[in-house]
């Protein structure tokens, strides 16, 4: 806090100064304010690496860290989740809530100089609609896409659709980007963004952006960022302590205990909007009974299985959502109780030593959840048989229903409708279990197209009560974000969301 | 020698449709689809339907290859799956890097190898021997991503005398260039050096027992001239082949050293590419990896030639 209070003092120094270059050169040696008195380049260590740049396109973690940075959305959620404000400045629904009127903030210019309008947003959206784009869905209920004049731009849709603002603006996956982007340049190793940094190299080591001094929201405080790929956790923690780089998402769990008594090292920890689950193949005997599937989620302990996966670095939760998030809800009808668990398997008719495959991919945190939930069920009298994919594979057997049980997690969700729908309605995309339950149907249904916000939420909480009870999912927890920076580091913060935003980061003297 | 070297040139090519064949055989009987791969969580069967269609993988596997041969052959690998740029380009980038490193491991092993060698085979069996011996044993057994972890902890971290890692080009900053390469290089050249330790020792002794070395000592020739020209010379022959043989699996990246330190090589390109199917990539790098075998063994065999003239190729 002092940190940032006294570099805050400095802000107002330099501008203080106005126009006033230091030239009659009596400030004392030391004391010399440089011309920028943040600036630097901070150095990031991010703990994978990005496929490509194309925003419309990757799915990659990794490139949205990057690109974060440097494009920008209609809208943005805070940290809390709630839709603010940045390309466009202000928005308009009709009260059918079937179109959508924003208007576009002025004298935005993008990285190349060129001017910022309407046509870019229309240019931008039809293409995250189009074939080769990674986020089409989140535009499916979007019939056309009209600019009648240069700073407003009419969305106008099939069915009404509240989450509309996590749909355009959730992450940067629905960046803007100038008009002909596609044509003119390599979107996968170049950008032109209207983002608080220029990229101006992407490469197998790295990627390096600069400052853009033109950024309607004020330039940024560092001159630039350098990201490095840093995949081994060790080496990160080393090249942080050394202040070979400044940042890094390369903190094992494992580590948080030791790093948060270490002086050389201040550690971020957030709740996240992640979640892991466990899902049993309904499509198959005998969890295609909804008391046997109950019986294995009495069976879990959801707190060993935090311990095992997290070392505690996560909040066990029965339902999706985070308690934090406006849409959160308390819910948790199941405690540990193996004998329940044991009553309800028996009910389904689930003898003793029933098998039980869980599909999990190899190094993650499920194998280790695998391996306690196989030593919980035991006690409940079911054999659970752990089986390792890697990605691939486990992605085919998934698709093709191959299964008894996976464990998996969802990330970056902002909205219940993220959370819910199409895992859960009955022809749902991501519906891999097979669940149908026609009331929880229509309880999704009409919540995606409420408007007002509390009478949703009131259907979204009725429907995770349904899917929690039908275990459907049996959620299991909330992983936290955990970061770690140089001490001295300041105006970061470590977000739910897992956007990584360095525009306002002050670097250590 | 000319005839030779055209003669095991079309040998390679041969070996190289071989190969070609047999890695696109295996690659596509691996489970794992690479357009589901790619796709991941948003999967939808049109879209899915579509990218297969373009992709051209639901064409035969016959077709397919032939398909890709064609455009191998005028130098066109084809497209990475998963990041849309072309194969030549992304082997290109990251060449530089593994070459690098590869060939200063090498330098490292030799550096360790000829002295350690030599010296444990001159005085077999004394305290140097038993010495060279526990330390080449050591150097084999200690995993390298563990001894490269304990450089980065000791002289990055502690002693703060080297970068933990990364990779600059040598164009770009060459001090920076070897600074980087420093700890990457000694850790892959002291296990490869641990195991050419033993050759040099090994044939370095059994070229002292030769009746050539036993004359020219008889001859009062000087013992430094003796295992100069008539010693090491011998024993030189092994030390190519297997060296050769270390610096091709160089060249074809190591994956784990690069985790560790960083370094953008082929290894950690190819293992992705294994990962997410990335069939074009892995296709190209196996490519290279087999071309790279193929031209060392050939400069071996012809360095065989110069070390030793009663070796003759016609």
């Amino acid at each position: 806090m002092a940190v940032a209070a006294a570099s805050t003092a400095l802000v107002l120094a330099a501008c203080g100064g106005g126009e006033g270059v230091d030239v009659d050169g009596d400030a004392e040696p030391g004391t010399e304010a440089p011309e920028s008195p943040e600036g630097g380049t901070l150095i990031a260590g991010i703990s994978s690496q990005p496929d490509q740049l194309d925003p419309h396109v990757t799915t990659a973690y990794a490139s949205f860290q990057i690109l974060e940075n440097v494009y920008d959305t209609l809208v943005a959620p805070d940290p809390e989740g709630t839709f603010e404000p940045s390309l466009a400045e202000s928005w308009q629904t009709s009260d059918d809530g079937l179109t959508w009127t924003f208007t576009l903030r002025e004298g935005v210019t993008f990285h190349d100089g060129s001017e910022f309008d309407s046509a870019d947003v229309v240019y931008s959206l039809e293409r995250m609609t189009g074939e080769e784009s990674s986020v089409a869905w989140r535009f499916a209920t979007v019939e056309s896409i009209d600019a009648p004049d240069e700073r407003t731009v009419e969305i106008t849709l099939t069915d009404p659709t509240p989450n509309l603002l996590d749909n355009i603006g959730g992450y940067k996956g629905m960046s803007i980007l100038p008009e002909g982007a596609a044509e003119d340049l390599d979107l996968t190793t170049e950008a032109n963004g209207t983002g608080p940094f220029t990229l101006d190299s992407f490469s197998a080591s790295g990627a390096t952006l600069s400052a853009f001094a033109d950024h309607w929201a004020g330039a940024p405080t560092v001159d630039g960022v350098e990201f490095q790929f840093t995949t081994e956790s060790a080496a990160a923690l080393t090249a942080l302590r050394t202040g070979e780089i400044h940042w890094t998402d390369n903190v094992p769990p494992q580590d948080v205990q030791n790093l948060e008594g270490d002086q050389d090292v201040e550690v971020g920890i957030a709740p996240s909007i992640d979640y892991w689950y466990l899902a049993l193949n309904q499509a198959q005997e005998p969890w295609d009974d909804v008391d046997a599937r109950r019986g294995v989620a009495f069976g879990l302990d959801r707190e060993s299985i935090t311990e095992a996966t997290q070392f505690g670095a996560a909040t066990v939760n029965q339902t999706a959502i985070p308690a934090d998030s406006f849409w959160g809800h308390d819910y948790a009808p199941y405690g540990y109780d193996p004998e329940q668990a044991r009553e309800l398997l028996d009910s389904a008719g689930v003898a003793e030593g029933q098998t039980l495959g869980i599909m999990v991919v190899t190094d993650t945190e499920g194998v280790q959840a695998a391996q306690v939930m196989q030593a919980n069920l035991a006690e409940a009298g079911i054999e659970v048989e752990i089986q390792q994919e890697e990605s691939a594979t486990w992605l085919d057997r998934q698709g093709e229903g191959d299964f008894d049980a996976f464990m998996w997690s969802w990330i970056g969700n902002l909205d219940p409708f993220g959370f819910y729908h199409a895992q859960h309605v009955c022809d749902g995309t991501f519906n891999f279990q097979g669940y149908c339950n026609e009331e929880v149907d229509a309880l999704l249904e009409q919540a995606a197209a409420e408007t007002d916000q509390d009478a949703r939420k009131a259907l979204y909480d009725q429907a995770a009560e349904m899917i929690v009870d039908d275990a459907s999912y049996i959620y299991l927890y909330n992983p936290d974000v955990v970061q770690a920076w140089v001490p001295g580091l300041s105006g970061y913060e470590v977000r739910p969301d897992r956007a990584i935003n360095f525009e306002q980061v002050v670097l250590p003297e | 020698v000319t005839r030779y070297v055209v003669r095991r040139l079309a040998q390679s090519a041969a070996v190289l449709a071989g190969v070609s064949i047999l890695v696109f055989a295996v690659i596509h009987l691996v489970p794992g689809d690479p357009i589901r791969v790619a796709l991941g969580t948003r999967f939808d069967q049109a879209t899915y339907d579509a990218l297969l269609e373009r992709s051209g993988l639901d064409q035969p596997l016959v077709t397919q290859y032939f398909s890709w041969l064609g455009s191998a052959v005028r130098g066109d690998l084809g497209v990475s799956f998963r990041t849309g740029q072309p194969v030549t380009e992304v082997i290109l980038e990251r060449l530089p890097a593994t070459a690098s490193l590869a060939v200063a491991a090498i330098l490292v092993a030799l550096l360790i190898a000829v002295p350690l060698g030599t010296v444990s085979a001159l005085r077999p069996r004394t305290v140097v021997d038993w010495f060279a011996t526990v330390a080449s044993q050591a150097g084999i057994s200690v995993p390298d991503f563990w001894m490269g972890i304990m450089f980065i902890l000791i002289f990055a971290g502690t002693l703060g005398w080297l970068p933990t890692g990364g990779y600059v080009g040598l164009t770009d900053d060459p001090v920076e260039w070897a600074r980087r390469l420093i700890m990457p290089a000694v850790t892959i050249g002291v296990v490869s050096g641990s195991i050419m330790t033993r050759f040099v020792r090994s044939s370095v002794l059994e070229a002292l027992g030769q009746e050539h070395v036993q004359a020219a000592r008889a001859k009062g020739m000087r013992a430094r001239d003796v295992l100069t020209w008539h010693v090491l010379r011998n024993a030189l022959i092994p030390l190519v082949t297997v060296g050769g043989i270390q610096l091709a699996y160089l060249l074809s990246g190591v994956v784990v050293i690069e985790i560790v330190f960083r370094w953008p090589g082929l290894g950690q390109l190819a293992l992705q590419a294994v990962q997410q199917r990335d069939y074009p990539v892995l296709q190209g790098a196996v490519l290279l990896f087999a071309v790279v075998f193929l031209v060392v063994n050939l400069v071996v065999d012809l360095l065989y030639a110069r070390l030793d003239p009663r070796i003759a190729y016609t």
